[in-house]
């Protein structure tokens, strides 16, 4: 299970000093692999879409699209609503702590099951969303 | 009309409270010695209320039949029956738009500093309450909106008490009737009254104005829509800013009307006429002693 946590000026920033850095080692850049899903953080409080599904290993995308700073938090223990947060059985809890507008949050997906995640400064507006991480075939 | 509003201002319930304590030279200390606290926002949007109609809860307005909270001056103490849709034996809606809904803006970039002590207990004609306070947010057309205060605390209150002008741990709005009942009642960690400016690109707008601020449990459901008292969140919280559409007007222990230059216009053309800001990026800090 992996998790990066970027901003995208920060990331433009690095992408840029491995670029130079890499072609005068003469190596191309290696480019993040496209997740499988985007999420958008938006300043109606939602997650656009509210649910995505993925594969079991899939990795979803969240950028803050929003002027707000949010979090997306699947962890129960950091809840305080019922229903805000679910974790398959054998899932790790994941947190991107806070993420300023324009900010990008990836988590890959490894134990099948439904994951339910939350903002943690919005929780009581239940601003949530859901991955649904789907078995191999 | 206007005999009609002279008394619901007389009738405003903490009335008789306020009086016997606002000419006291030496009012009480906090119970346990004071608590300071700071709370602040460095980055983030901001939610910036925008006019709307109210939804009336019964269980602060009361029914047609039985109604509630409807003395002190209306908008920023009671609401009077004539100015409430109703349905049957239910109230709906204010009929004239308030600060108090459900449409909101979000601005840019707010940051938000307060720190205050609570020392008085109760209010008084002195207080040793303090507050330092400054806030700010941006449109996005790049216009800075400024906010501080407090020039001079409110040692105690007009219709309702201000607790020295700070006060924590304490039951707000709604029910309560310390405040409007337009905010649906709410646990208050702290709270301010005071007197300070309002600014747009460095320069003032109006001065003084009534400032009140607080850190409350999270009044706001999906859609951010405004809380009735079933729904309110007692484990997150949120700091809402409040500069509103009223003066205090001291010999009468009350409030006169007059509009906010806060130098935002809104979509029709006109000039919003208050500022309700809520930040919710928040650390917090309190403790006791000063």
């Amino acid at each position: 299970m992996m998790t990066f946590r970027i901003t995208l000026l920060s990331g433009l920033f690095t992408l840029s000093v491995l670029s130079a850095a890499c072609s005068s080692a003469q190596t191309p850049p290696k480019a993040p692999p496209a997740p499988d899903a985007v999420v958008g953080m938006t300043n109606t409080l939602r997650f656009e879409p509210d649910t995505v599904r993925v594969p079991v290993g899939g990795t979803v995308e969240w950028r803050n699209t929003s002027l707000l700073v949010h979090t997306v938090t699947g962890d129960p223990a950091r809840a305080t609503l019922e229903g805000s947060a679910r974790l398959p059985e054998g899932a790790e809890p994941f947190d991107s702590g806070n993420l300023e507008p324009e900010a990008v949050f990836r988590h890959t997906f490894t134990v099948p099951g439904v994951y339910g995640y939350f903002c943690i400064p919005h929780e009581g507006a239940k601003m949530k969303g859901v991955v649904i991480v789907s078995p191999k075939q | 009309m206007a005999k009609q509003l002279q008394k619901l201002k007389a009738l405003a319930p903490a009335r008789g409270y306020v009086i016997a304590h606002k000419d006291v030279k030496n009012p009480p200390k906090l119970f346990g010695g004071p608590i300071s606290v700071t709370v602040t926002q460095s980055s983030g949007g901001v939610f910036v209320a925008l006019p709307d109609r109210r939804r009336l809860d019964t269980y602060v307005f009361g029914t047609p039949s039985m109604p509630r909270a409807f003395a002190g001056t209306p908008g920023i103490n009671g609401v009077p029956p004539p100015a409430r849709e109703a349905e049957d034996d239910h109230y709906t809606r204010m009929k004239k738009p308030s600060p108090f809904g459900d449409k909101y803006l979000v601005m840019a970039d707010g940051r938000m500093e307060l720190h205050a002590v609570d020392a008085t207990a109760v209010d008084g004609a002195t207080t040793e309450d303090q507050v330092r306070f400054k806030a700010s947010w941006k449109d996005k057309q790049g216009n800075t909106y400024e906010v501080r205060c407090c020039g001079m605390l409110a040692s105690h209150g007009m219709e309702f008490p201000t607790f020295g002008g700070v006060v924590t741990n304490h039951i707000l709005h709604g029910v309560t009737r310390l405040g409007t009942a337009l905010m649906p009642t709410e646990f208050a960690y702290v709270a301010f009254w005071g007197m300070g400016e309002v600014r747009k690109n460095g320069k003032v707008l109006d001065k003084p104005r009534l400032i009140h601020g607080m850190l409350t449990e999270y009044v706001r459901g999906e859609g951010y829509k405004l809380a009735f008292d079933d729904e309110v969140t007692p484990t997150r919280m949120q700091f809402h800013l409040m500069i509103p559409p009223f003066m205090p007007d001291p010999p009468n222990l009350s409030f006169t009307e007059k509009p906010v230059k806060t130098g935002f216009t809104l979509p029709n053309g006109m000039e919003l006429p208050f500022w309700h800001v809520m930040f919710e990026n928040l650390e917090t800090k309190a403790e006791r002693g000063q």
